[in-house]
């Protein structure tokens, strides 16, 4: 090819964008040494390409559709004494019911206080899943572990069934062992300056609230919990011991988990005063007014339930994956996509036997996944084998296309001229644009459902046929333009 | 491309319809058989019927494997080379699952364990099956969109779908299951099917020549769109076989079965419609 010619072809457009964008996804790829002087990149991998455990848990819960003849405060106070578990009202017109019942079994129970069953879905309401996430998240990240991901899976209909933790680096044992475990809870009460005396630990606490506002309306945040029979009776004895109840304002309680202080305040005077007489089962921890007093009253019912779930979980789902086992798969991906850009190119020569086609055929095709690549590292998506089985599927199928343009433009093997070179890339293009259409379309329903590990691969899939649509594709046309009208 | 000559204007659209369309009907009765007998068109794998399945490299041999697991609800013992086995199990309950993960981890210490829950699959199974409809009637509606006429249309659609079905039933005769990959292989084929019958119709259609050149013209890009992605395609079957890759030796599987049958499809059956359709004045 001419010089001229070639400065041309780096002025187009259409080649321009592919370059720049083919280097800002070596940037954002961005193959590097390591300090042990291993090449590593900025791509992250998922669960089957490193060492790694999953976990899949189900909420024992359900969100239940409901209409009541009685006030709904009362129905729901009823209904969450005869089930004997927690009812939260979620809106107008849905329960949350944090224990498994089935359809049929709530039914009794509802017309019993007055109400019916409108609707039934397993699951925990949104709001109740984003506690769930945070509560996972704090364990997760007491235990220090390097990188985990908790995704509470909601579906369309704001409620929760599975949450998925997936974390990097342990195993199966560890995974389930930091899930499990829960934090050592504990309320103390200050006897002299500084000194504290132990009261209670978190298993005498029976049940927490959610934050609530006490008065209901007055903007006084806190969170409410109950305490054992034993329990209560613990904390009214030792609350007069130490002389909590005739001076409650130099004997705080003080509430601590894993040995460190969450909450401390005095009795109020309201309680002092009953403790004297009655030991009490319902506490209330006020937090504060406005949305800082809401936020710790979020944090507290946490700390609280000190890394207990609200709702129980059983497992659903559960995976592991060594290291070694991890890096032969990484190992067989690499020599796979290599080989099979190797075959493509084979094949492609096998039609055309002119290295002229074929090189900025191949070169396009490798530069469509470098792209892929990069894009999959801006978006810290993390690489699991679906994905990389769509990756070599790219490949196969960008070339498709890349012979459909060369087709087209070589129709009846004559060179054509500017005008009706462009005419025939456009029919190529249309050809292109429609089987685009079809995967995007096919690949839709699974990139927004949340069906497992699949959800990444349909993204990947779908951003390969928009990067080949716009860019690569359109790129070749004027590539090979040039060097057939050589 | 010089490997075969295929003569399309030799063929009447009767005879060239005709064996797609005895494949057709074989795979549909396979396809209904399955469907009776375990209840779902293509036999579930334990993404979807739920279980455990145990990736591990070691020289020891299956019977060796089932002995160990002797206790556990062992369904299968696969083989692949470098000493890869793939071994999975029914659903058990929780405690003899934890007693099996212990088992495995010191036993086979670099092992991969995957495990579902009976009612977690049943879950993906039914999303699975929705996002497999939405797909084909979302594919069906770009192409009606796009050719705005209904026989060719309903040419590619059926291609597409008979694509499906082959594939499905021959899944069932090969022992390879539904599980989460295949679906993705199943999506993939319903947008990559198309490729071909789309380059074929859009030629036929908004071209001006002579059918039979259109068509020879169509066939020799098509013949190559689908052979480059079969050679991918087979490249990574066969490195995922050798190196005991479970999850994509699948995918390239089926994919590799679909786009065999897509070629049928494409060149028999959708020829065969659109021939039909040219020769009786439809079109131009």
């Amino acid at each position: 090819m001419k010089k001229e010619r070639m400065k041309d072809l780096f002025r187009d457009w259409r080649v321009l964008a592919l370059l720049i964008l083919l280097v800002l996804s070596v940037i954002a790829i961005y193959p590097h040494f390591d300090n042990n002087g291993n090449l590593t990149t900025n791509l992250q991998y998922g669960l089957d390409l490193q060492q790694g455990a999953w976990l899949q848990l189900e909420f024992k819960a359900e969100v239940v559709g409901f209409t009541t003849t009685e006030p709904v405060d009362t129905f729901v106070t009823n209904l969450s004494k005869s089930l004997d578990t927690d009812v939260i009202q979620v809106d107008a017109s849905h329960l949350e019911i944090r224990k498994s019942f089935t359809q049929a079994e709530l039914e009794p129970y509802f017309a019993a206080e007055g109400g019916t069953v409108v609707s039934y879905q397993p699951g925990i309401s949104a709001a109740t899943a984003d506690l769930v996430k945070q509560i996972l998240e704090q364990k997760i990240n007491a235990m220090g572990t390097k990188d985990a991901k908790v995704n509470t899976l909601t579906g369309l209909n704001n409620v929760a069934r599975y949450v998925r933790v997936e974390m990097a680096g342990v195993d199966m044992n560890q995974a389930q062992q930091i899930i499990g475990k829960q934090g050592k809870f504990e309320i103390r009460i200050q006897t002299t300056g500084n000194s504290t005396e132990h009261v209670l630990y978190g298993d005498s606490i029976t049940s927490v609230q959610v934050p609530s506002q006490s008065p209901a309306g007055s903007g006084n945040w806190g969170v409410g919990f109950t305490l054992s029979e034993d329990g209560a009776s613990t904390f009214q004895s030792a609350a007069i011991k130490y002389g909590a109840t005739v001076d409650p304002s130099n004997h705080k309680l003080a509430m601590l988990l894993d040995n460190q202080t969450v909450y401390s305040a005095p009795l109020s005077q309201q309680l002092a005063g009953s403790l004297q007489s009655e030991p009490t089962r319902e506490l209330f921890a006020s937090t504060g007014t406005g949305t800082n007093g809401m936020q710790e009253a979020t944090n507290l019912e946490i700390q609280l339930r000190a890394g207990a779930l609200p709702v129980d979980v059983s497992v659903a789902g559960s995976g592991s994956t060594s290291a070694s086992l991890g890096q032969h798969y990484m190992t067989m991906c690499i020599i796979a996509g290599i080989l099979a850009l190797i075959m493509v190119a084979f094949v492609i020569f096998y039609r055309y036997r002119e290295p002229r086609i074929v090189l900025p055929m191949v070169l396009i095709n490798a530069s469509e996944i470098v792209i892929l690549l990069g894009f999959i590292s801006v978006i810290k998506f993390q690489m699991d084998l679906p994905t990389i089985a769509g990756l070599i599927a790219v490949l196969g199928t960008g070339i498709d296309q890349l012979v459909v343009i060369t087709d087209e433009i070589l129709h009846e093997g004559i060179v054509p001229s500017p005008n009706v070179y462009l005419k025939r890339l456009a029919r190529a293009l249309t050809i292109i644009v429609i089987a685009a259409a079809t995967v995007l379309i096919a690949m839709l329903p699974l990139a927004l459902m949340d069906l497992s590990t699949l959800k990444g691969f349909a993204i990947i899939t779908m951003m390969g046929v928009i990067v080949g649509v716009v860019v690569t594709r359109p790129a070749y046309g004027k590539i090979i333009m040039e060097i057939l009208s050589e | 491309m010089g490997l075969f000559h295929y003569n399309i204007e030799k063929y009447s659209p009767k005879q060239l319809v005709i064996i797609p369309m005895v494949l057709l009907a074989i795979s549909l009765v396979v396809l209904a058989f399955v469907t009776v007998t375990v209840g779902m068109p293509v036999k579930p794998g334990i993404d979807f019927s739920g279980g455990t399945a145990v990736t591990v490299i070691t020289p020891d041999t299956s019977n060796q494997i089932q002995a160990i697991f002797a206790g556990y609800p062992l369904v299968s013992v696969s083989e692949g080379l470098n000493n890869g086995k793939f071994i999975t199990f029914g659903t058990m309950s929780d405690a003899q699952y934890q007693s099996l993960t212990a088992l495995v981890e010191s036993k086979y210490p670099d092992a991969q364990i995957n495990q579902i829950g009976e009612s977690f699959g049943k879950t993906l199974q039914d999303q699975a099956f929705i996002a497999l409809i939405i797909a084909f009637i979302g594919m069906a509606i770009v192409v009606f969109v796009s050719f705005r006429t209904f026989i060719p249309s309903c040419a590619v659609v059926l291609s597409a779908f008979a694509d499906m079905a082959m594939t499905a039933a021959m899944m069932n005769i090969v022992g390879i299951q539904l599980s989460l990959g295949t679906t993705a292989a199943l999506l993939m084929l319903i947008g990559y099917s198309v490729d071909s019958d789309i380059l074929l119709t859009t030629r036929v259609l908004k071209r001006q020549g002579k059918l039979n050149d259109k068509l020879t013209g169509a066939f020799r890009t098509g013949i190559i769109m689908t052979s480059t992605t079969i050679a991918a395609v087979t490249v990574l079957l066969i490195v995922s076989w050798a190196g005991q890759v479970e999850v994509i030796e699948e995918i390239s599987a089926v994919l590799l079965m679909g786009l065999i049958f897509d070629i049928l499809n494409t060149w028999l059956t959708n020829v065969g419609i659109l021939k039909w359709y040219v020769l009786k004045g439809g079109g131009k």
